[in-house]
């Protein structure tokens, strides 16, 4: 019984000592792959950068209909202010063969680096000319897309999809 | 002894490497919701549908809220080759450079009776930069391309139907044949490119669905079965080495009183004259759409394992089935024409959107680079198949 046991427990530490080798030379072989990985994505920490926030709650209020309010947030979020940051707000069908797109368009003259501001804009949101029932048998939804730029090359995008 | 296995095997895969690796973007994401493998093949707003693989295979065909346009496979030039007002129903390519459309011009004065309006096959081809469309046969009901021209079903009278060859130049030549009985309501050609197997209504005091085969080298046609009156076939039968594969079905109504279609695979096997349930998909399949494959060996399934279970896209190959998607929260698309085999048959184009939500969506990045927001084709190549699905 005893020498099974010590039988036993010199394969069991022969197997462990076995495995720890594989695992060592597993590790050794996969290290330049990953190195040669690229890193991950890290958050910019310097420079220009510019964020727009839309409210959610607002959008879901929204009608198919003139006049609708919506407010715009837009943040400087790098350290460089920034200045002639020009908002384009496109509203448009999700039926791109509809050619009822409007456009909207702000200047924020001047952005401190961490400052935001929010820019109201009043869309018309009411239906252009109708869809073919053909050809989507569904309703389409409205398609608002919001780009900053500045004169400098910053620039982001957003796009809100409305079921309206 | 298990553990020191896993143990090893886990070691063979540096932790720090399996997280380094970054996310694709949405414009070229690994999985977008319908399982490792597959790959959007376009972007952006738009109900899209009836994808058609260029002979080569190097370019894709689609419709795009009625109107076509084409692009290269891994590249996001798209051109179009009709205008706003058309409305396509099915495109399908005549060579590298031509297409054949089958659909009509919209008339806004016709609103939503347009449906019984009559289609056209219009043949269109890139004419100095710009594309031109032009109309080559009338009162078509279904089109398939076939050995030497798009083969066409024309309505002829208000029961009857016949067959006819559109060629590349534009002629299109009725096959000797004598009329088909009924109106034909779908077609598509065989793999070893000799026949046409066609499914059409046949009015009678009950109308009910026939599959017949024209035989292209004698010129006749056949009925090959009859099914029930209670059944009708959704889509175009398919010729697989299993037999003449087939959707067919009823509306049924399901609990709480909505009536939700529920359609069954089924196939006329070799040498016989009678329909049975597909072998090899189970009892509670529900089958939406289908293609056979090009060499006839396979047929690609859009469908559920059950009623409640996920839309996928599967491969029926040989009596077994192989999910070739795992769907998480995508509505994959189930029109007959939405889906599409490479001409190599290494992959399946299917079309496919996120859930729809009622609320707003925000979403990163200008809207024609979205993806999971709209109907957008994806290409599933078989070589991930993972597992069997029963």
């Amino acid at each position: 019984m005893r020498e099974a046991v010590v039988w036993v427990f010199g394969a069991a530490l022969a197997f462990f000592v076995t495995a720890g080798a594989f695992l060592l030379l597993a590790n050794l072989a996969t290290g330049p792959s990953e190195e040669s990985l690229p890193p991950d994505p890290q958050p910019s920490q310097s420079g220009p950068a510019l964020e727009l926030s839309l409210d959610e709650d607002q959008l879901a209020s929204m009608e198919a209909l003139p006049d609708q309010r919506l407010d715009l947030g837009v943040e400087n979020a790098g350290d460089e202010d920034l200045s002639d940051v020009n908002l384009t707000l496109e509203v448009s069908s999700e039926n791109t063969a509809l050619s009822d797109a409007r456009y909207y368009r702000e200047t924020v003259q001047a952005l401190e680096a961490g400052g935001s501001v929010t820019v109201q804009f009043y869309l018309d949101l009411s239906e252009g000319e109708g869809p073919n029932p053909v050809a989507v048998p569904e309703p389409p939804r409205k398609i608002l897309e919001v780009r900053a730029t500045t004169p400098t090359g910053v620039s982001t995008v957003k796009t809100a999809i409305l079921p309206l | 002894m298990l553990a020191a296995v896993v143990l090893v095997c886990a070691g063979c895969m540096p932790a720090d490497q399996e997280a380094s690796i970054p996310p694709l973007s949405a414009g070229g994401r690994a999985d977008p919701g319908l399982g490792p493998g597959t790959h959007p093949l376009s972007s952006g707003p738009g109900y899209k549908g009836s994808p058609s693989w260029s002979p080569r295979g190097n370019r894709i065909a689609f419709t795009v809220d009625g109107y076509v346009v084409d692009k290269p496979l891994n590249a996001g030039e798209v051109r179009r080759w009709t205008t706003r007002d058309f409305v396509a129903e099915d495109v399908e390519w005549t060579s590298e450079n031509g297409l054949a459309i089958f659909g009509l011009v919209s008339d806004p004065a016709a609103g939503a009776g347009k449906a019984k309006v009559p289609r056209s096959v219009y043949r269109a081809r890139p004419q100095e930069g710009s594309p031109e469309v032009e109309e080559v046969a009338t009162k078509v009901l279904a089109m398939t391309p076939g050995p030497e021209g798009m083969i066409l079903a024309l309505e002829t009278g208000a029961s009857e139907s016949e067959l006819a060859l559109m060629r590349d130049n534009g002629e299109v030549d009725r096959f000797g044949s004598k009329p088909v009985d009924g109106r034909v309501t779908s077609i598509s050609l065989s793999p070893d490119r000799r026949k046409v197997v066609l499914a059409a209504r046949v009015p009678a005091d009950r109308p009910f669905f026939e599959l017949r085969v024209l035989d292209l080298r004698e010129d006749t046609h056949r009925r090959v079965a009859r099914l029930g009156a209670d059944l009708e076939i959704i889509g175009a039968p398919q010729w697989t080495k299993q037999g003449i594969c087939f959707v067919a079905g009823k509306e049924e109504a399901q609990g709480g009183g909505s009536a939700t279609p529920l359609y069954d695979l089924y196939r006329v096997p070799p040498g016989s004259d009678s329909p049975e349930h597909m072998p090899g998909v189970g009892e509670e399949f529900v089958a939406s759409s289908i293609r056979g494959s090009p060499d006839g060996e396979r047929l690609a399934v859009i469908g559920r394992l059950n009623p409640n279970s996920p839309i996928n896209l599967y491969i029926l190959e040989a009596g077994v089935l192989e999910a070739l998607t795992s769907n998480e929260d995508m509505e994959i698309k189930t029109g007959p024409d939405d889906l599409a085999w490479s001409p190599d048959g290494a992959s399946v184009a299917i079309v496919a959107r996120g859930a729809l939500s009622e609320e707003p969506r925000v979403r990163p990045g200008p809207a024609d680079a979205l993806l999971e927001d709209f109907y957008n084709l994806y290409e599933v190549p078989l070589e991930l198949t993972q597992g069997a699905a029963r």
